[in-house]
């Protein structure tokens, strides 16, 4: 069974007599527990075929809708989500800051590799603006530091370095042989001087040249290196600023880069979505409150806006929510349809966080749960389809 | 009589906050477990690590409720001194710069990093209702 926890998908899961084998605090927590609440229209509850027909009348009278989310959809939900979205010309924007990079990776105009090579090959690996010990948790076990792969068999201490970049000392940076400390905001000053480092010039920066100079050593002389650009590093690091320095990287080495989000089907539904067209997504979690302000009905899914971009509880657009959970942004949208979780009470496929199609049977059998009576989110978004 | 103490008339010390944001796999699972209504969510959610200097300049301790605000929105979250040994978030000095987990709270002060201003409050913690007002 694959874990939807997070973008790692996690092949290995096991639930058996109500217990979760193999899975970590976050994936354990996902697979047991669901928040559902009551299918609502206007804040109060209906029947789940009122609910959806009143979200297929909001959306078919919409001059402007907006889709957010879907990253955490099944892959078959996001291809149903694009047709209706093709219907009724609604724009989708994933909302995360990881699809400018996911694009460049799909589009192949920056070096990237799938994390078996990264477990079988990479000496160098660097976390930046990541913090996977607590977002990804088994990422360090499973491919990124501890095991040992077919050219390192030598275990961590003596084959792999670890690298973290961040403007705190996170516990994933305590584990890791150099920390580089960012000042908020500064990442692409660090980049520029780093840049510098790797020409073999005295970079003249804000940070100290000297360990600069230090890591561009240790950078150079990768056999095998790895970037895990986490979500800190994309709210702040224009992409461009990014494919620049790993051009500079892979003057020296053979560097790659890997986008390390948390939404497990994110990089699918971003390489289904023409993102130049969509909402800009340059704030962290959230979308752009000026450009969501166009739109007259937002359609989230699997998307907790309210949580990610407070603000835009001022927005006056109506708002259907379709969740497998409660969210914040359910607390006074316009509709809400609870449905099942993708991987958990419903089967179907889901790209890794690399790029990898993984199948997602459904981790619950019958009686281990009331989830598998509710009704998925493909199935909702069929009859949207049908309706509008 | 209660005594009356001059210092409640005086606007509590305020300080500049660069806001940065940071991930905790324990306020994921509280999520994933209670709810992001809960109180074990908030208890998670709302605070702010600073480090002792930023602490002495308003003038508080560890566990007051801080007023932090800025063009974006306003919070009130517990302050956090972030000292102990075993906090790896806390071994270095960061004065000036303090750390939210990413939740509502920190988002509504917009996209981190982020300045804020911050003083002392006498302000219970704003809940996830407040804050998103249902
Ligand atoms: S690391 Fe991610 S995919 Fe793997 S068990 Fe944990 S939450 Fe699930």
């Amino acid at each position: 069974m694959a874990c939807t926890g997070c973008a790692l998908l996690c092949e290995d899961v096991e639930v058996q007599d109500g217990e979760v084998r193999h899975a970590c605090r976050i994936g354990t927590a996902h697979i047991l527990n669901r928040q559902q609440i009551d299918p609502m229209v206007d804040q109060k509850v209906v029947d789940i075929d009122d609910a959806i027909r009143h979200a297929a009348a909001m959306l078919a009278d919409a001059e402007r809708p907006m889709f957010l989310g879907f990253g955490n959809s099944i892959t078959e939900t996001q291809s149903s989500g694009v047709r209706l979205a093709e219907k009724i010309c609604a724009g989708i924007d994933p909302c995360s800051v990881h699809t400018g990079l996911i694009n460049e990776i799909v589009h192949s105009r920056v070096r990237t590799c799938t994390l078996p090579e990264v477990r079988d090959h990479a000496d160098v690996i660097m976390f930046w603006g990541a913090d996977p010990m607590n977002t990804h948790p088994r990422l360090l076990s499973g491919y990124a530091y501890y095991p040992r792969g077919k050219n390192r068999q030598h275990g961590w201490e003596e084959d792999r370095t670890a690298i973290a970049i961040d403007v705190r000392r996170s516990h994933t940076a305590s584990i890791c042989k150099s920390f580089h400390k960012i000042i908020p905001g500064r990442d692409t000053e660090f980049i520029d001087g780093l840049i510098l480092a790797l020409r073999n010039k005295v970079p003249k920066t804000v940070y100290d040249s000297k360990k600069v100079l230090k890591l561009a050593g240790t950078l150079k002389k990768a056999e095998f290196g790895v970037i895990f650009a986490g979500s800190e590093m994309l709210g702040s690091v224009p992409c461009d600023a990014i494919i620049r320095l790993m051009d500079e990287l892979n003057e020296f080495s053979d560097f790659r880069i890997l986008s390390l989000y948390h939404q497990y089907n994110l990089r699918s539904i971003a390489a289904a979505t023409n993102t130049d067209t969509a909402v800009s997504c340059e704030r962290p979690g959230g979308c752009d409150p000026t450009r969501l302000r166009e739109a007259d009905c937002l359609l989230c899914v699997g998307f907790d806006l309210a949580n990610s971009l407070p603000q835009a509880r001022d927005i006056d657009a109506s708002i259907i929510v379709i969740d497998p959970n409660e969210t914040l942004t359910s607390g006074y949208a316009d509709v809400v349809i609870p449905c099942a979780s993708g991987g958990v009470d419903l089967a179907g496929t889901a790209m890794r966080m690399d790029g990898a199609e993984i199948d997602l049977p459904c981790i619950m059998k019958n009686g281990q749960t009331d989830a598998l009576t509710r009704m998925s989110d493909l199935n909702i978004m069929d009859r949207l389809l049908e309706a509008v | 009589m209660s005594e009356i103490r001059i210092d409640q008339f005086l606007a509590a010390p305020e300080c500049e906050i660069m806001i940065v944001r940071y991930h905790d796999i324990f306020q994921t699972e509280a999520a994933l477990k209670h709810g992001k209504f809960s109180k074990e969510y908030q208890d998670l959610s709302a605070v702010i690590m600073l480090d002792p200097a930023d602490l002495k300049k308003i003038d508080a301790s560890d566990g007051d409720p801080v007023k932090i605000s800025n063009e974006y929105g306003t919070v009130v979250v517990a302050a956090k001194k972030s000292d102990g040994e075993d906090d790896t978030r806390a071994s270095e000095g960061h004065s000036g710069v303090g750390y939210m987990p990413a939740s509502v709270w920190s988002n509504i002060l917009g996209s981190a990093p982020v300045s804020a201003k911050m003083s002392r409050s006498q302000q219970k913690i704003s809940t996830i209702r407040e804050l998103i007002r249902v």
